[in-house]
């Protein structure tokens, strides 16, 4: 930029300023955009049914009902299907973070033949499409008599997930070489030296880890559809598929109360992790 | 596994370690080697084990039952060859919801990309609160599939939905969005509702562009379309391609039809509107509503293999046009 340009009158700096004004335009508009949906959501359940049946559109509740609230928590057993979804996504979060660690160690920092070819299987497998296996998988859990059990979700767990074992291992493989050198001479075998030396040194992987594989978890909705007995199933089932009055038709403004109580912990999850779930996601999306 | 508890052996290992490794310091001795050899497989058991069973088995599991008449209830069950696969060829209903799938494919694909790339380039600019204009455009990606189908129906309801309520305030007639022939756009629009996901795998790809290739086109005179064509989009092309591989095989496999059709679960598949009757689902009512394990089986392997094709398709069309920085080999 020439000296001229930077005078406080000059349509250089005009321009910029118009071009701030554009920007911020667009910025608003779009966060506005990308905000509505789960606005209406809300708005939905704010309302009296009265005001969904009509046409055209009440933009606004005429009375906010916030005992909508309160209902959609009252009319099924919400507490308990919480608990559901709070069991099964820490029970594989946390064995699914441990095991993809465990996993991670050994492909970061260890060699031996057929390493190269199985680490190709593992990030190839990342791209197999999960809902093809799901369904034989499921075939396979009922005739194991696994079905209204939380035992698949221990077995996933402890299989490890690639995706994890690929964040572990982009980690460990950070870390330098001396680390294990020393616990080698003091007579530490490799389950030590993971444990005791580069497990405590991940929290920050860790911590996203458990976030990225509670989020899954607690968002799916296909697997314990299949897998759980509705008493024994998820939230995600049960906001999905139990508002519904005797007469069959939908209860739509509990239901939408329902899922926004149903979405909101996973909010506040992701805005206190922030950090490590964003990191974690652009590194896989990297490779 | 630690060494305190098996005390006994602990000196004669530590031993055994020590001999171990003064060998291998003095000519490489294979004590040292093996024992990682080992330990490698040790640590990898839990995946390697977990994806036999838990993948591959399934996948084998498959392939045998789609050569079988196998419902779950009939003890007559028999092995019937490629019947399955003859069936399946030609039944229209196997060519219809794959067109369906793949023109959402083609629709929701490039789409998501183009707007994850554009929300990337405009929260790169350097404002004050662009933290919380990146956390805002973020969050919808988070928001569960079932959140984001139950917003969706609320959003596009025929009466209560605000689309309608837009659309009939500036004088236009309703529209029965959740039905034919709309309710494909409105599965487009979930998956562009989640271009957050890749607004933030661009946004770190566009922070790893050095500086100097932008000052430098500045220098050359370049706009800034030009220098958005001709320098972020060929450093970025891995992350596209990343993308576009990804989105594609989630896209044939999405489950969200079910998750906006009036009643949402295996049981209501036929509720779903014909736009919307992806593959997938196809695929699901064979399974659920009609028991036909065998012959659902022999659709998910064609699918399986379709996907196979596509992806190696998609690889081999961009390998001249994806523009590595760094060799991706040398970075292990």
């Amino acid at each position: 930029m020439t000296a001229s340009s930077l005078s406080p009158k000059s349509p250089v700096r005009f321009r910029v300023r118009v071009n701030r004004l554009v920007l911020y335009t667009a910025l608003v508009a779009v966060a506005g955009l990308f905000l509505g949906p789960f606005g209406w959501l809300i708005l939905t359940g704010l309302k009296a049914p009265s005001e969904l049946a009509a046409a055209p559109v009440h933009w606004l509740p005429a009375h906010i009902q916030w005992h909508n609230f309160a209902d959609a928590y009252k009319l099924i057993d919400f507490l308990g299907y919480a608990r559901n979804s709070l069991i099964i996504a820490t029970l594989y979060a946390g064995l699914v973070t441990l095991s993809s660690a465990w996993v991670g160690f050994g492909f970061a920092r260890l060699a031996a033949p057929g390493k190269k070819t199985l680490f190709g299987i593992l990030i190839g497998s990342m791209m197999l499409p999960q809902m093809i296996t799901l369904l034989p998988t499921y075939l396979i859990f009922a005739k194991l008599g696994m079905v209204d059990t939380y035992w698949p979700w221990v077995l996933w767990g402890l299989s490890s997930a690639p995706y994890l074992v690929f964040l572990f291992r982009q980690f460990f493989a950070g870390l330098p070489r001396e680390l294990e050198e020393a616990a080698i001479v003091d007579g530490c075998g490799y389950g030590g030296i993971f444990w005791r030396i580069f497990l405590p040194q991940s929290w920050p992987v860790l911590s996203a880890s458990f976030v990225i594989a509670f989020t899954w978890t607690w968002g799916d909705y296909i697997a314990p559809q299949l897998l759980l007995s509705t008493d024994r199933s998820t939230l995600a089932v049960a906001v999905m598929t139990t508002y519904v009055a005797p007469s069959g038709s939908p209860i739509t403004n509990l239901q939408a109360a329902a899922s926004v109580m149903y979405v909101v912990p996973i909010l506040l999850i992701f805005l206190v992790a922030q950090r490590g779930f964003v990191s974690g996601m652009s590194t896989s999306g990297l490779k | 596994m630690t060494v305190e508890q098996v005390a006994p052996e602990a000196g004669r290992a530590r031993a055994d370690r020590t001999a171990g490794r003064v060998r291998s310091a003095e000519r490489g001795g294979p004590t040292m080697t093996t024992r990682r050899h080992r330990a490698f497989y040790m640590f990898a058991s839990p995946w390697i084990i977990g994806f036999s069973l838990l993948t591959i088995a399934p996948m084998v599991y498959a392939l045998w039952l789609s050569f079988t008449t196998y419902d779950g209830i009939s003890p007559n069950w028999h092995y019937v060859g490629l019947g399955n696969y003859r069936e399946l060829l030609h039944d229209s209903a196997t060519w219809d919801s794959l067109g369906r799938a793949g023109l959402f494919a083609v629709m929701s694909v490039p789409l998501s990309i183009i707007a994850g790339l554009g929300l990337a380039v405009l929260v790169n600019r350097p404002v004050q609160g662009r933290g919380l204009f990146r956390t805002l455009l973020y969050v919808p990606a988070v928001v569960p599939p079932v959140g984001a189908g139950i917003a969706f129906k609320n959003l596009f309801d025929q009466n209560a939905g605000a689309a309608n309520g837009v659309l009939t305030f500036f004088g236009f007639d309703a529209i029965g969005w959740l039905a034919d022939p709309y309710a494909r756009y409105v599965l487009v629009m979930t998956v562009l509702w989640g271009a957050g996901n890749i607004m933030i795998i661009s946004l770190a790809g566009l922070q790893d562009v050095p500086r100097e290739l932008h000052e430098a086109a500045r220098i050359d005179g370049a706009s800034a379309w030009r220098t958005f064509r001709s320098i972020t989009v060929p450093l970025l092309s891995p992350v596209l391609l990343f993308q576009t591989v990804t989105g594609v095989i989630a896209s044939v496999q999405t489950i969200m039809p079910m998750l906006l059709a009036p009643i949402a679960s295996t049981g209501g598949l036929t509720t779903i509107p014909q736009s919307n009757y992806t593959y997938m689902i196809h695929v699901f009512s064979e399974y659920f509503a009609l028991g036909r394990y065998g012959y659902a089986s022999a659709l998910l392997w064609l699918l399986f293999v379709l996907i196979l094709i596509a992806t190696g398709l998609i690889f081999k069309l961009t390998s001249g046009v994806v523009f590595y920085n760094v060799d991706p080999e040398a970075k292990k």
